[in-house]
């Protein structure tokens, strides 16, 4: 009350209507406040956790809600936004063509196997809030532990495998591993997360490593070259070569039939012949032998007829055979 | 003098205002709280969250954390029992399960972290010097599964044979530090190793044994196609001469079999009588004539010979 009246003696006389009236504005601002501090607004994907005098009151749906002025306070927890930790990378811009950042996060990646090798093991952990009450009052900075809880789980699962397996044929089983030790130690801390799921991105041997491992991958597709090389060189042969083989075979079949063929035609003729011939042997043959004779002589060059006691001719005729072939041959060679 | 009394009212009551307000406080759902008298507790430790009341003044509210608290280990190198140089990277989940002694005892949070750093870390050092590398990453003695790992035709993969493992080694160190933090005032409630790996220039000779296993792998992997390659030329140099070779077999048997089988069939007809025989020789003496004179034969014939005799005379 003092200070109102020394507040008072200040005040210009102009305005001295508002300062009679200033506990009614004063007082009309605090309460506008008040009523605005009493309803509050929660998203679609959220909740709103009130807090009494630090007492946990209840949990509200999305919309608008009411609380007590002053002594109410609201948390907001994303219960149904689906959250996310990377490791071993992180997303610089998620877009259409997101962005990562490797260099840095090599120490939370790089990890020893079962088999003393090292690899490089790059993971996200999808989780969300389903106990905003465990998630904000049972664990002092729930993400961090969170992040410390899948970096044990990943590096005692992949302990747990042969580098080639965690490489290669292990990847799916390393996930559903992984998500159910990180799940069992969130329900051991009470977090109120639930894991939705652990996704494996890339898992790759360390850097100085790697081109030692792309060589092995190489030689496996040298050696898949060099036995379809073979075999297509096979296939081109072999086929080709069956294929001649019957050709000979078939060729023998031929010369069989005909060989038969002919032999079985000649020997019917011969047989007819026969048939006839020892009827009268003598006749048939001398007629056989004279056909022939007709036929054949006159194809044959110089023909000589002699007696028989004219074989002193024989040295003379001789010759004049030779002079012949000597002529004909001169010609010849002339001609040319 | 009306003034001074109302500045006087006004103070008092400001006083009185200030009192009570000092009396009250909120426990919030992640505290406890332990009120302190002129520095000595009084009463057990309050830990059912709202509005309290104390003796304004006189007495003191000390907060303290309900929650589970992380505690995150310094990177720490450490020689295994096997002389393996490595760094553990740890961390571990504890609460404060009874404030007065708490606070007796640590007097804040700050000081607790720094004796679970002592604790932990004295434990974690003692834990990895007496056991080898291999039991401190490995879990389980599980069999590696690599079914349809082509890499495996090449190497076989194996994991050696564990005593304890990871899971027992934390356990053995939270269980110490347990012990050696009972009148303390708090629990740990887990304690995990987080990151194990070699010291940097350990690293440099691990990589060169990964290398020159894989160099080994690839060369297997090289010779085996070779070898393949080889095998599969082997056997189209031995199809090949095989099925050349039975076909000439083939076509020869045929030929053979039709070859005497003619021949039995000329010999049927042409080696029946001593007529037959001389028909024979006959006929194909004729043959041969007719086949080999041509115009390049001269002949000289005997009037004597049976075609001509009829020159000399026809008797």
């Amino acid at each position: 009350m003092a200070q109102d009246q020394n507040f008072d003696f200040n005040v210009p006389p102009q305005f001295e209507k508002i300062s009679k009236n200033i506990r009614v504005i004063v007082g009309g601002l605090i309460v506008a406040l008040l009523g605005f501090s009493t309803f509050f607004t929660v998203d679609p994907e959220e909740v709103g956790v009130v807090v009494r005098l630090g007492k946990f009151v209840e949990t509200v749906e999305p919309g608008l809600n009411f609380k007590m002025p002053l002594i109410d306070q609201v948390e907001l927890v994303p219960v149904e936004r689906q959250l996310k930790q990377e490791f071993g990378y992180r997303t610089v811009q998620a877009g259409v063509q997101t962005q990562y950042q490797k260099a840095g996060y090599e120490d939370e990646s790089l990890m020893l196997t079962g088999d003393l090798n090292l690899a490089d093991v790059e993971w996200v952990v999808q989780y969300r809030i389903n106990d905003p009450y465990s998630y904000l009052f049972k664990v002092r900075n729930a993400e961090s532990t969170l992040s410390d809880i899948s970096e044990a789980a990943m590096r005692q699962i992949v302990g747990d495998r042969t580098v080639n397996e965690v490489l290669t044929v292990g990847r799916a089983e390393v996930s559903i591993r992984v998500q159910e030790l990180i799940q069992a130690l969130v329900m051991e801390y009470e977090m109120g997360i639930t894991i939705e799921q652990v996704v494996l991105q890339d898992i790759n041997p360390p850097n100085p490593v790697k081109p030692s491992f792309n060589a092995v991958n190489e030689a496996q597709q040298q050696r898949e070259t060099l036995i379809n090389q073979a075999r297509a060189d096979y296939n081109r042969v072999i086929p080709r070569a069956r294929g001649e083989a019957q050709e000979t075979i078939q060729r023998a079949e031929g010369y069989a039939s005909e060989r038969v063929n002919t032999s079985e035609g000649e020997v019917s003729r011969f047989n007819d012949l026969y048939t006839e011939y020892v009827k009268a042997p003598q006749v048939t043959k001398q007629r056989i032998f004279l056909e022939t004779m007709e036929d054949i002589i006159p194809k044959m060059g110089k023909k000589i007829i002699m007696d028989e006691n004219g074989n002193n001719v024989l040295p003379l005729l001789q010759m004049q055979l030779n002079g012949v072939q000597n002529s004909s041959q001169q010609n010849n060679n002339g001609g040319n | 003098m009306q003034q001074a009394k109302g500045i006087i009212a006004g103070v008092i009551g400001l006083v009185i205002v200030l009192t009570a307000l000092d009396g009250f406080y909120i426990v919030h759902e992640t505290e406890q709280v332990i009120i302190t008298q002129f520095g000595d507790p009084v009463g057990e430790a309050i830990t059912d969250p709202g509005l309290k009341f104390k003796i304004p003044f006189m007495q003191e509210a000390n907060f303290f954390e309900k929650r589970y608290l992380e505690w995150d280990g310094d990177r720490n190198q450490i020689p295994t029992r096997d002389k393996k140089f490595i760094f553990v990277d740890s961390y571990a989940r504890w609460q404060i399960t009874d404030p007065l002694q708490f606070y007796q005892r640590l007097g804040n949070e700050r000081g607790a972290q720094s004796r679970l750093d002592d604790i932990l870390d004295g434990e974690t050092r003692n834990a990895i010097a007496s056991h080898d590398l291999l039991e401190i990453v490995r879990t389980s003695n599980r069999e590696p599964d690599t079914t349809g790992a082509v890499i495996l035709e090449v190497i076989e993969d194996s994991l050696q044979t564990i005593n304890t493992g990871r899971e027992t080694i934390q356990e053995e160190i939270q269980t110490k530090a347990n012990e050696r933090a009972t009148d303390l005032g708090i629990v740990i409630l887990d304690f995990r190793i987080k990151r194990v790996n070699y010291v940097e220039d350990v690293r440099q000779t691990v990589y060169d044994r990964m290398i020159s296993e894989r160099n080994r792998i690839a060369d297997e992997f090289r010779s085996e196609g070779q070898g393949e390659a080889s095998r599969i030329n082997g056997e189209k140099e031995r199809d090949l001469k095989r099925i050349q070779s039975e076909a000439f077999r083939e076509a020869e048997i045929i030929r053979g079999e039709a070859d005497a089988r003619a021949a039995a069939i000329y010999n049927s007809a042409y080696n029946r009588t001593n007529q037959s025989r001389e028909l024979y020789s006959f006929m194909r003496s004729m043959e041969a004539y007719t086949k080999t004179m041509d115009k390049e034969t001269n002949i000289i014939l005997s009037t004597d010979s049976d075609f001509f005799r009829y020159l000399n005379s026809i008797d």
